[in-house]
């Protein structure tokens, strides 16, 4: 079905909804246009809910619904189908499905992204990942972290992860020296990356201090990321279909891959999710987005909760799991 | 002497506790008769008796957690929410009532949140993984912590200390109370199941919670709440600090024992219960909030 090089041509470069950014401000649309709108008891929409998770693997738990059923309406009225039921019958039956399937996905994950909107998953590395990796490196004579951003988008989740980690230097990271590869297949993302300006909406959750300290002004509404921050980032043109790229892309720490892995069929993901695998140290991290499932696409990765967020853990060689602290 | 035993004494007087309600111990003990003797107008009655006790059955009724059914009588409320989950909410009700409200250690509140999320988790889990008494694995949920109300009433101040030790070092309160009262929520609440004569496998969850393989009774239930705990904890739901765990569940001893008995819990998708608990959250507190605040709502 999808690869990543289809997903180039959706022309929405600025789509994410991951783990450090996200969509708050359109779960707030969605509710002040749902007052008046869709019957989220007609059934169809359970099962347009489970079809996207089973293609997608995001899932809308009953609570949001409305969500998707916000999505759904702008879909409906685009393609002027008048009930979900038809709506149904164009994301399942009809010749369309698969071009649909994938404009509902781009509806469902669109919205532009802001710094440091998963803070639980921050809190969780400071706390309890980056602890752990950082003594198990340690006992082999190592001090370097490798992060990777796979489909970074416009750069809103590496320049969060370059913050937070120059925010430890003087603390847990003592000594250390860390590196972010920021990659996406996106030509027009990565040049927005690379440039670093951000408005208001980007930096609405990044501190005053965190702006004075790693921004510095571009134009009366836009600061620029600071030449400190862009030394950590290196970014690169990443197809993640592509083996012999991704073959040697290893050494990673953390790996965060958010919303974007919802746009490749399942033998894709699977492919994907090995080199993934492969690419991690042991004791290594992967990130997905927080609506995002492994469920069935890989169970070699262990799922691993934290306080309000969740990982996919390669645990080490001979390691036995539980609860870590 | 040890603390617990310093507390023993307290424990056996929370028998004479004279802040629950008269109608409870008739409440109980008809609901403690075969489920197709009991007589429901007699439930009925006894619950409308009792403000507190009626609109928690009502809110609880119509609450989309419950399947939502715009019951407007207590009888109504009782047909719909099945005697299994009435037994349960009276239970609450007492047992909300033994601690003092000046009294509370942790947020009264936030306990109950944590106490009826893990109710919710372990029935839902028990449903998906087969688990065959899912109004078992609710109560048993909903108890597990009882323990924390015997410490909250029969050692306020050291216990207060434990959950602020808890909070600064950012570990588990079973954990802080081990070091600080050489004993756990686990070893106290067991106490007052025995006494108070709860049945062996809730008594077993009560006592072993924390520590599934030492347990002899009720196994798989005790392994199933211990997970439920686990992911509330982990959810938002906890004690309202942060613990600074990671938790691969699927690599815990309680996963291994409840795997034993419910085969299906090998295909339980996991992150999909997860973020049913997330999107349950905001009910989960309005229910507490409307059931648990201390003053009592009026019965229809």
């Amino acid at each position: 079905m999808q690869a990543e090089s289809e997903r180039a041509s959706c022309q929405q470069p600025t789509r994410k909804g991951c783990a450090c950014t996200g969509t708050g401000r359109l779960e707030t649309a969605a509710k002040t246009v749902l007052a008046d709108t869709p019957d989220l008891q007609d059934p169809s929409y359970l099962k347009i809910r489970d079809v996207v998770y089973q293609i997608s693997g995001i899932y809308h738990p009953a609570e949001k619904l409305y969500l998707l059923a916000s999505r759904c309406a702008r879909r409906m009225t685009a393609i002027k189908a008048g009930t979900p039921a038809e709506y149904l019958d164009h994301l399942t039956v009809r010749g369309n499905r698969e071009a649909e399937l994938r404009l509902l996905l781009n509806e469902i994950t669109i919205g532009e992204t802001y710094m440091f909107r998963s803070p639980q998953q921050l809190e969780a590395l400071r706390s309890v990942i980056l602890p752990q990796i950082l003594q198990a490196k340690a006992a082999l004579g190592f001090k370097r972290l490798h992060l990777w951003s796979a489909g970074c988008s416009t750069g809103e989740e590496p320049y969060t992860l370059a913050m937070f980690l120059l925010e430890l230097k003087e603390t847990l990271l003592c000594g250390w020296t860390f590196d972010i590869l920021a990659t996406d297949l996106n030509d027009n993302s990565l040049a927005a990356a690379r440039l670093g300006i951000y408005g208001e909406y980007a930096l609405r959750s990044t501190s005053d201090l965190l702006r004075k300290k790693y921004f510095k002004p571009h134009d009366q509404n836009r600061l620029q990321a600071s030449e400190e921050l862009k030394s950590l980032l290196r970014f690169d043109r990443v197809n993640l279909n592509d083996d012999s790229k991704m073959t040697f892309l290893k050494g990673m720490d953390l790996i965060f891959c958010c919303n974007v892995l919802i746009y490749f069929d399942l033998a894709s993901k699977r492919k994907v999710m090995q080199h993934f695998y492969a690419n991690l140290l042991p004791g290594g991290y992967l990130f997905l987005g927080h609506a995002e499932s492994l469920y069935q696409v890989d169970d070699r990765f262990h799922l691993v909760h934290f306080p309000g967020a969740i990982g996919y853990w390669k645990p080490p060689v001979g390691c036995v799991a539980g609860v870590k602290r | 002497m040890t603390l617990l035993d310093e507390i023993r004494p307290r424990i056996r007087a929370l028998d004479a506790m004279p802040s629950v309600p008269a109608i409870v111990q008739p409440l109980a003990d008809l609901l403690r008769e075969d489920p197709d003797q009991v007589n429901l107008d007699k439930v009925v009655q006894l619950v409308s008796y009792d403000s507190t006790l009626a609109a928690q059955c009502l809110r609880m009724a119509n609450s989309p957690l419950f399947g939502r059914r715009n019951t407007e009588t207590v009888r109504g409320a009782v047909l719909a929410l099945g005697i299994k989950r009435v037994e349960a909410i009276v239970l609450g009700c007492c047992l909300n009532r033994i601690v003092p409200p000046d009294k509370w250690a942790l947020d009264a509140l936030t306990f109950w949140r944590h106490c009826l999320g893990c109710a919710l988790v372990s029935s839902k889990m028990a449903r998906v993984i087969g688990y065959p008494d899912p109004e078992k694995a609710y109560l048993a949920g909903l108890l597990h912590d009882l323990g924390v109300l015997v410490n909250t009433v029969t050692c306020t101040e050291q216990y207060r200390c434990a959950i602020e030790q808890g909070r600064w070092q950012r570990v588990p309160l079973h954990v802080s109370e081990r070091q600080l009262l050489g004993f756990t929520h686990c070893q106290s609440g067991a106490i007052l199941a025995r006494q108070w004569k709860f049945s062996s496998d809730v008594e077993a969850v009560i006592e072993f919670h924390h520590d599934v393989v030492k347990s002899d009774t009720a196994r798989p239930l005790v392994a199933l709440v211990h997970l439920s705990d686990l992911l509330c904890r982990l959810r938002d739901l906890g004690y309202g600090y942060y613990e600074a765990i990671g938790v691969d569940l699927a690599g815990d001893d309680a996963w291994s024992v409840l795997l034993e008995s419910c085969p299906a819990l090998a295909e339980m998708d996991l992150a999909r219960l997860t973020m049913d608990i997330d999107g349950a959250m905001d009910e989960i507190t309005a229910v507490v909030d409307a059931v648990f605040r201390p003053q009592a709502p009026s019965a229809r």
